[in-house]
């Protein structure tokens, strides 16, 4: 394969992550929390995609909306269970809530579908498009207009619309914007719903290439962190764009050497990006107020 | 008064719940040693190895207040050194076990340089970084680790000609460990140094105002750390007689962690509770494979949703609400030793601050200020919310460092020190947000005051049997700053239950305790009533007459008349005013800073209006 054909093949596992870190990337904003159990959403995504086409002869049209509303709600009773109960003490115990909440949903998976990988359906039919001497599949085609759509759609609505601004200004100060009556906790609920969607949406996108399996979410989980980190603490652009960097530096490393070396390598790439710009790379230092 | 050593042993033993988790510690030895079957004495000695890798997780995690996710990584990396060196080159316990502990060790020395001065989250995902790195290289390196499949036929524990082979020995072995473990964190975290941990978990910026350099404690929680789980490690290779990755992997840290919140993050028998609790329900759930997790993490969030201080903390406040201890007499009193050495009162200045500028992103908060405060004077800074008040303090104490500009203090230079470094060199300061540790009674956040001039470290901790003197000298000292500030009387009360305004004198009472020549105020009198205002005044005023230096931020003017000799108004980053208060006070320049050029001609406009 060629280079340019290993960057594409990036490209669509990149706009996957991108959904994953964005959903990420959205529940930090308005809580402060890190949502560990983010990559388990992708894998509910991918195993929702696989009950509801094995069961139920549904139409492809209808799948991802499907999958979006299951694992909206998901997302939602996280926040009930993991994040409310927990709002008023240190970040570091949400963290922990969710790492816990993430673990409960890999047993769930691990009873409801068994400890072997699944392979998900197909959104536009399997086989290969050519154009100029490159080649991407049909699922990878997929993958990367949904997700363009899917950030498109979102920096619309927090850029243009009324609850985008509500959920801004929630993220910006809870209190405040419950003072001015926004109802922050519906939009921290919501925020919730939202993040988990967005991974369950790359979850059933990827489980037809990538596979789904009980304990999959946790490096996806570490990946949307990294992608975060790079691309610096709550951006939106960043995170795609740290996604995108991830997911090419994977795809590129696992072909020319292999797939344990690529991850080892991230890790030490993230190691070092802490030692030399703690703050991440697209992010201006920003100094605590004293 | 004098006690019979039998008394006091009742004495120390009626303290918190000690009672009865002495007499659980007796049980389960009793237990263990007595009756126990050989399937119980394994599940008990396994208990007592997860016992030991929670007490030492309770130091980076509990105790410094920071998530690390590589306990698991220093626990596997000492069963892989045990196992290697054991069941490859047959070496003995005595140089196994020393080596287990000090690899995990070298491991955590050569990552906290980058990674300790992490924020919170970036901190968890350095150290799951590393462990994940760590991982991947034992299932590699498969002629050394044995890759997956692990490392078979590590040895009992052998040394001299000893060879323990029984169950119940080794149940005796790795508990005698596990007190050893108890006994170091005791000393730890029971002195004047384990009560620093309280405030850094609160505020590092006021724990390194007080000279207390945060890096060295999170440094030394870390390692530490990793010691107790590189013994951990090693015990458990011992104990199953293979190593495998999945010593190193997330299970394990999610069992470490659970344990932990379960028992209680900072109490040494919350550690040993929570290891029992959980090793026994896995037990118990086994047959159950793979619904032991998920109860576990169901059993976990109840407990952190429910009980935040774990399980025996919540007995401990039950303890308290129930049964509350009677509240102690404060210690006596032993005066501060404030008084600056006037001889050497010359006309050179205390601080001299030289053309310090600091811009954050676009927005320039300071823009080349510069001024001097003598010896022994009473300053007043003011200006309007915004103009760089509050980050000029911070750049005298040390907590910004300015883009340009220098500044000394008593002759030396202080640009770009850190912190802890400007404390100790005699400059102390309050915060307009109160950082106290609210746990801890006044009385001891004062004595925190001092645990520069006490030389409180981990080491000498560690080291000193008994009473710790630095605590009982710094309680002392601390009576005497808590008197010049009125609230001797609160001392002995726990901070988080005090009013505001007793908060707000605790804080400049812990500054004092420091010694300082330069006390650096932030806002002193805000929330105050009246009453406690000219009280306040009254007692800053008598802590300058013996010498100290006082910078005071305010914007209550009232406050400052009856205080500062010196008035120095600052707008827009820059000095705009500064001299005799009066000619201040009457300045153009300050009174259109105060008020806004067009909002000051309308106020005129609007009297003149309402005269007419």
């Amino acid at each position: 394969m060629t280079f340019i054909q290993l960057v594409l093949s990036g490209l669509a596992l990149g706009a996957a992550y991108a959904l994953v870190a964005l959903g990420f990337v959205f529940i930090v904003n308005a809580t402060g929390a890190v949502n560990f159990a983010q990559g388990d959403f992708v894998m509910a995504g991918g195993y929702t995609a696989i009950f509801l086409t094995s069961t139920f002869s549904i139409p492809m049209v209808l799948l991802l909306p499907l999958v979006a509303v299951i694992t909206f709600v998901m997302g939602v009773f996280l926040a009930l269970i993991a994040y409310f109960p927990l709002m008023r003490r240190p970040p570091a115990t949400v963290f922990i809530s969710t790492l816990l909440c993430g673990m409960i949903l890999q047993n769930l998976f691990l009873i409801g579908f068994g400890p072997q990988a699944k392979s998900g359906p197909a959104l536009l039919g399997t086989g290969m498009l050519r154009f100029e001497g490159l080649e991407i599949s049909r699922q990878s085609l997929a993958t990367i207009v949904v997700a363009a759509a899917l950030i498109g759609l979102q920096y619309l609505i927090f850029a243009r619309t009324q609850i985008g601004r509500r959920l801004r200004a929630t993220a910006e100060d809870r209190d405040m914007a419950e003072a001015v009556g926004i109802p922050a906790k519906k939009l921290i609920a919501v925020t919730f719903g939202i993040g988990a969607s967005l991974a369950g949406i790359a979850g059933a996108l990827l489980a037809n290439q990538y596979f789904v399996s009980p304990t999959g979410g946790i490096p996806l989980s570490v990946f949307a962190y990294i992608a975060v980190v790079i691309g610096g603490w709550g951006s939106l652009a960043g995170a795609v764009l740290g996604s995108m960097l991830i997911s090419i530096f994977q795809v590129i490393v696992s072909a020319y050497v292999s797939y344990a070396v690529a991850t080892g390598a991230l890790y030490a790439a993230v190691l070092l990006i802490f030692l030399v710009r703690p703050q991440g790379i697209f992010s201006e230092r920003v100094q605590r107020r004293a | 008064m004098k006690y019979s050593p039998v008394t006091r042993a009742g004495g120390v033993l009626a303290k918190g719940i000690r009672l009865p988790v002495a007499f659980g510690a007796l049980a389960l030895a009793a237990y263990g040693v007595f009756f126990a079957d050989p399937y119980d004495l394994r599940i008990l000695t396994v208990c007592g190895v997860f016992a030991l890798l929670v007490i030492g997780f309770q130091f980076i995690f509990g105790h410094a207040g920071a998530v690390s996710l590589a306990q698991a990584t220093f626990f596997g990396l000492g069963a892989y050194v045990t196992g290697v060196l054991g069941a490859t080159y047959d070496f003995g316990f005595l140089l196994t076990f020393p080596l287990s502990c000090l690899i995990p060790a070298l491991l955590a020395l050569i990552i906290a340089v980058p990674v300790l001065k992490l924020e919170e989250h970036y901190f968890a995902l350095a150290t799951l970084g590393i462990g994940l790195v760590v991982v991947l290289v034992a299932v590699q390196w498969q002629e050394i680790t044995g890759g997956t499949n692990g490392l078979p036929g590590v040895p009992s524990v052998r040394f001299f000609d000893l060879e323990i082979r029984d169950r119940r020995e080794l149940f005796i072995f790795v508990w005698l460990l596990v007190v050893l473990g108890a006994f170091v964190a005791y000393q730890v975290t029971r002195g004047l140094y384990g009560r620093v941990f309280y405030l850094v978990r609160e505020s590092h910026a006021a724990a390194s105002c007080l000279g207390i350099d945060v890096s060295a404690l999170r440094f030394g929680a870390f390692i530490l750390s990793a010691i107790y789980g590189g013994a951990a490690g090693a015990l458990m290779a011992h104990v199953i007689r293979v190593v495998s990755p999945e010593n190193l992997e997330l299970p394990v840290m999610v069992t470490c962690l659970t344990m932990t919140v379960i028992g209680g993050r900072r109490r040494i028998a919350g550690a040993i509770v929570g290891a029992i609790l959980i090793t026994y329900l896995r037990e118990s759930f086994r047959i159950l494979e793979n619904t032991t997790l998920m109860a576990y993490g169901a059993v976990t969030l109840v407990v952190l949703i429910a009980a935040p201080y774990g399980l025996i903390g919540a007995i401990e406040r039950l303890r308290a609400r129930f049964l509350p201890e009677p509240i102690e007499a404060p210690p006596p009193m032993q005066p501060l030793n404030l008084a600056v050495d006037t001889e050497h009162r010359d006309h050179r200045p205390l601080l001299d601050i030289d053309n310090v500028s600091k811009s954050f992103g676009g927005v320039r908060a300071l823009e080349g200020v510069s001024l001097k405060l003598g010896r022994g004077e009473v300053v007043g800074l003011i200006g309007p919310n915004g103009s760089g008040k509050t980050t000029l303090v911070n750049i005298i104490s040390g907590l910004y460092e300015p883009d340009r500009g220098q500044l000394s203090f008593n002759d030396t230079a202080i640009t770009r020190r850190p912190p802890h470094v400007i404390s100790r060199l005699g400059v102390a300061r309050t915060f307009q947000h109160i950082n106290l540790a609210d746990e801890l009674t006044a009385l001891d956040n004062i004595a925190l005051g001092r645990t520069t001039r006490e030389r409180a470290s981990l080491w000498r901790s560690i080291l000193t049997l008994g009473l710790d003197p630095r605590l009982q000298r710094a309680r002392c000292t601390a009576v005497g700053a808590a008197e010049l500030l009125g609230i001797a009387d609160l001392a002995m009360s726990p901070c988080g239950a005090l009013p505001y305004g007793t908060r707000r004198r605790v804080e400049v009472a812990r500054a004092l305790a420091t010694e300082p020549e330069l006390l650096l105020l932030d806002e002193p009198a805000a929330g105050l009533n009246e009453e406690e205002q000219r009280d306040l005044a009254q007692r800053v005023r008598r802590i300058a007459d013996h010498g100290v230096t006082v910078l005071v931020i305010e914007h209550n003017l009232v406050f400052l008349r009856s205080l500062a000799e010196r008035l120095i108004c600052l707008d827009h980053g820059q000095v705009i005013a500064s001299g005799h208060p009066e000619e201040v006070q009457r300045n153009s320049a300050v009174i259109e800073a105060y008020l806004g050029r067009e909002e000051a001609a309308d106020e005129i406009l609007a009297i003149e209006e309402r005269a007419s």
